[in-house]
């Protein structure tokens, strides 16, 4: 089918899709995410359609095998998800696939040895909506994810889609905005600014060209939420800026995306190329006589290029740098016009908020922070991977419900959220909601909702290293106080890290952090502060352990500890000895090992691999 | 013109709609530092940090770089606080552990008290001689020259003005229009037996024939005449003998 020119026919066309589907016959979904396709997700799905034509087997002809989106339990990729069972199966291989298709597929069967075991309880789930990673979560920006297939608009069609586009239509672009401004919607960028008073204001401002854009430059270490939105449901994006589009009387949108990101712009390029031909974007949108149409803009990858005035620049074809916002960019953004920029996840919110009201939205989530936010969850726990929970949600119930607790059994520690402009939340604060204002309090921020958890083994200090080296590398050049102090901060990191700092050196940063906060010119330099902060404030035994006595607590820092093998738990096994680089650990079978540490180069090769727990740090 | 009244420093003076901060202090006799913007130049500022003031506005504070942010009805700017010259400080002494040979840099901090460098000074990694980044030579260049010789290179504390690849540019004129703004002094400009030489390239000099004195690049000339179509003989003589 061609162009659909009226909403009666999108109506009509989504019966036609679901007439051809024969709902009872079992569908296999193969996850096609980025790290499940890094798993080796595609053998997998190879595997399937040979068995699938080898033996003739009549699975849903419509639907067939399908490759989704991301699901967001990364960890346990390739997952193959089953309709109708609703099962879940983990790290299946190309091997187990003749198998799930003779057991559970024919017989109804579970292959216990694919499905999640939970790891405190030992518990064995099958059913996908069941695991406790996906029992507590709640969908709407990662609705369709996983569950459809990116590349076929009719998935996207056939779950409900564009349906809010098609409401919108017939509302006037000012009760568009007053939905979404009543629905609470804050940006999910980072920023957490009200979407509809962003959207607002744009149009307050007199202009006969308006821009909407949308901004997936993700660039937080550790951080993929926009990644998997765009390579797993591109539509919902799409919609959202339609909408936007729509309320502001904007005739033309930019997507601005980084090109590492290959899956998501092939995604998203496809599913444009699918919406025009669908008469969803151009001319006159379902014979609305409204004119819309999405561009995409490839990015570098300079993580300054996140930043809404370095983002317009690197579009318009300028070096990616951010200028004094002392302008609105709503009044003066892309080319001088008035523009909107969103983040990827406030966009795929719109087509919900429209459809379902605002009032849906707003009961959601905390007095401030209205819905739900998505985050990734990663670091050391046992359960990584994508989450969407109302906000509010506790620090603690992430890691430990969501997240099932802190890997290997250690001792949690701390939550950095935020990316390399957040900070670091200790243990004893993880009853704290998980909201906008909560974690600006506690010296931290949501940024894009990265959450990396640490445990006793991860040092504080050399946390606050990483992110200030990230930013450092990151950083424009532009402006004095980020260009030449994060260098500084660096090197006084370094130095407590080496085992030279002295009492003035943790001063000397707070100067800085005072000097990045207050005088940098985006804000990148404005939030450098906050891993240091945060970390200094509530780790400062750590530092005052680095800089007075010399030593790294967690056993981190490689200057200032030494690996020795306790003689009592040590078997002589030699497994340590023939793994060394340097060759300098020493000691008969079935003796006692021992460590040269003059020789010895820390590099933890030896703990590694040690079954008997015998090689101490201290 | 449309005139706003603005605040400095507990004083009430009339200025242009859109007119910056600095600007409209300047010609009250408010003395501001600044570094990296020039009122000739468009694009100029923002970038050094030296200027910034605390701009209240709306029962809001924040401190803004007063070469680029325009005045506002009911804005209050106070350039003498406690925390502006906190921050001025911080800034300049981050500029002397960057430029230690600077003279312009040591001068400016001097202003603000004690000028001791407590961060460890640059081993030079490469060659930063006097330069501070502030992209003010770039803008000249584009803005007011119109040549697009140089541009700003690398990014984070790499950053610096350079022609295209390092290499001699063949677009450059030799006026020498980034020397004479730079703020610091960090470029080279030499002259010798009627040849000039910047940006690693030589450029002839035009010679007076009245004074016998070279005053001009033969490519600038070349250049006026060639944008402006002005006679070509106007160059004979120097400014001072026309």
């Amino acid at each position: 089918m061609g162009a659909i020119n009226t909403i009666e026919q999108l109506e009509a066309y989504r019966q036609e899709i679901a007439a051809g589907i024969k709902a009872d016959l079992p569908t296999v979904l193969v996850c096609f995410g980025t790290g499940c396709q890094a798993n080796g997700a595609r053998p997998v799905a190879e595997a399937f359609s040979d068995i699938i034509e080898e033996q003739g087997l009549e699975l849903n002809v419509n639907i067939g095998i399908k490759t989704t989106g991301c699901h967001g339990y990364c960890e346990n990729g390739p997952l193959v998800a089953l309709q109708p069972q609703g099962i879940l199966y983990l790290k299946v291989k190309p091997e187990d696939v003749a198998e799930i298709v003779e057991k559970t597929i024919r017989s109804g069967e579970v292959i216990e040895r694919l499905i999640y075991q939970d790891k405190t309880t030992s518990d064995m789930v099958a059913e996908y909506s069941e695991i406790p990673f996906y029992k507590h979560q709640h969908r709407i920006a990662l609705r369709n994810i996983g569950a459809i297939d990116p590349t076929n608009i009719d998935d996207y069609i056939l779950a409900g889609g564009y349906s809010g586009l098609v409401k919108a239509l017939g509302m006037k672009p000012d009760d568009i905005i007053t939905e979404i401004e009543d629905s609470g919607l804050r940006g999910r960028g980072g920023g957490g600014f009200p979407t509809g008073t962003k959207w607002r204001s744009c149009v307050a401002v007199d202009s006969d060209v308006r821009y909407v854009m949308c901004n997936c430059d993700e660039g937080d270490p550790g951080a993929f939420m926009d990644r998997s939105i765009m390579e797993g449901d591109p539509h919902s994006v799409i919609e959202g800026m339609i909408i936007g589009a729509l309320a502001m009387g904007s005739h033309t949108g930019y997507v601005y995306i980084r090109d590492e990101y290959p899956l998501a712009v092939k995604n998203l390029t496809s599913a444009l190329e699918a919406a025009r031909e669908k008469g969803l974007l151009g001319e006159s949108i379902l014979g609305s006589g409204f004119d819309f149409d999405i561009k995409i803009s490839r990015g570098g990858g300079a993580f300054v290029c996140g930043e809404s005035s370095a983002l317009m620049r690197s579009v318009a074809g300028e070096v990616g740098e951010p200028r004094a916002k002392y302008i609105r960019s709503v009044e003066r953004g892309l080319y001088d016009k008035p523009t909107v920029l969103n983040n990827v996840e406030t966009w795929a919110n719109v087509p919900e908020i429209i459809m379902k009201g605002a009032e849906w939205y707003a009961g959601l989530g905390t007095e401030g922070s209205k819905g739900t936010k998505v985050f990734s969850l990663v670091g050391k726990v046992n359960n990584t991977g994508l989450v969407e929970v109302p906000m509010g949600i506790s620090i603690r119930e992430l890691v430990e419900n969501i997240g099932g607790g802190v890997l290997n059994g250690k001792k949690f520690k701390a939550v950095q959220t935020g990316g390399p402009s957040g900070g670091c939340i200790p243990e004893r604060l993880s009853d704290l909601p998980v909201d906008f204002d909560s974690l600006t309090e506690a010296g931290s921020m949501m940024g894009s909702g990265g959450i990396i958890v640490m445990d006793e083994e991860t040092c504080m200090v050399d946390v606050a290293k990483y992110f200030i080296n990230f930013l450092v590398e990151e950083s424009c050049g532009k402006c004095t106080p980020c260009r030449d102090g994060l260098p500084r901060m660096l090197d006084l990191l370094t130095d407590i890290t080496e085992g030279r700092g002295g009492e003035e050196h943790v001063a000397m940063l707070e100067e800085l952090c005072d000097l990045l906060t207050w005088g940098a010119l985006c804000g990148l330099g404005t939030s450098a502060a906050n891993p240091v902060l945060s970390t200094i404030k509530y780790f400062r035994d750590e530092y005052d352990a680095h800089i007075f006595d010399k030593k790294c607590p967690a056993g981190v820092c490689k200057e200032l500890i030494t690996y020795a093998i306790d003689p009592e738990a040590c078997t002589g096994c030699r497994l340590c000895a023939k793994n060394c680089p340097q060759e300098c650990i020493t000691g008969e079978r079935k003796e006692p090992h021992v460590i040269d540490t003059a020789e010895c180069i820390k590099c933890g090769l030896c703990r590694d691999v040690c079954t008997f727990d015998a090689v101490r740090i201290s | 013109m449309e005139k706003i009244s603005v605040k400095i420093d507990g004083r009430t003076f009339e200025a242009a709609k859109d007119q910056c901060i600095l600007e409209v202090a300047h010609e009250n006799g408010i003395y501001i530092p600044s570094l990296c913007y020039n009122s000739e130049v468009a694009s100029s500022g923002g970038s050094c940090r030296v200027c910034l003031v605390e701009a209240h506005q709306g029962g809001r504070m924040r401190l803004v770089t007063s070469c680029n942010y325009p005045v506002r009805k009911g804005l209050e700017v106070k350039t003498d606080t406690p925390l502006v010259h906190r921050i001025r400080r911080g800034v300049l002494e981050l500029l002397m552990a960057r430029v230690p040979d600077s003279e312009a840099i040591r001068e400016m901090a001097a202003a603000e008290g004690p000028t001791d460098v407590r961060f460890r000074l640059d081993e030079g990694e490469y060659d930063r001689y006097k330069c501070i980044a502030c992209a003010l030579c770039t803008n000249v260049c584009a803005d007011v020259v119109g040549v697009f010789a140089i541009g700003m290179v690398n990014r984070g504390a790499d950053k610096k003005p350079d022609t295209p690849y390092g290499k001699p540019s063949d677009v450059c004129i030799g006026c020498g229009a980034c020397a004479y703004a730079c703020p610091t002094g960090a470029i080279t400009m030499k002259e010798k037996d009627g040849v000039r030489r910047i940006w690693g390239r030589d450029f002839d000099m035009v010679t007076c024939s009245v004074c016998g004195t070279p005053y001009i690049p033969q490519a600038q000339v070349d250049w006026i005449v060639r944008t402006t179509g002005k006679d070509r003989s106007f160059f004979d003589k120097c400014p001072d003998h026309r």
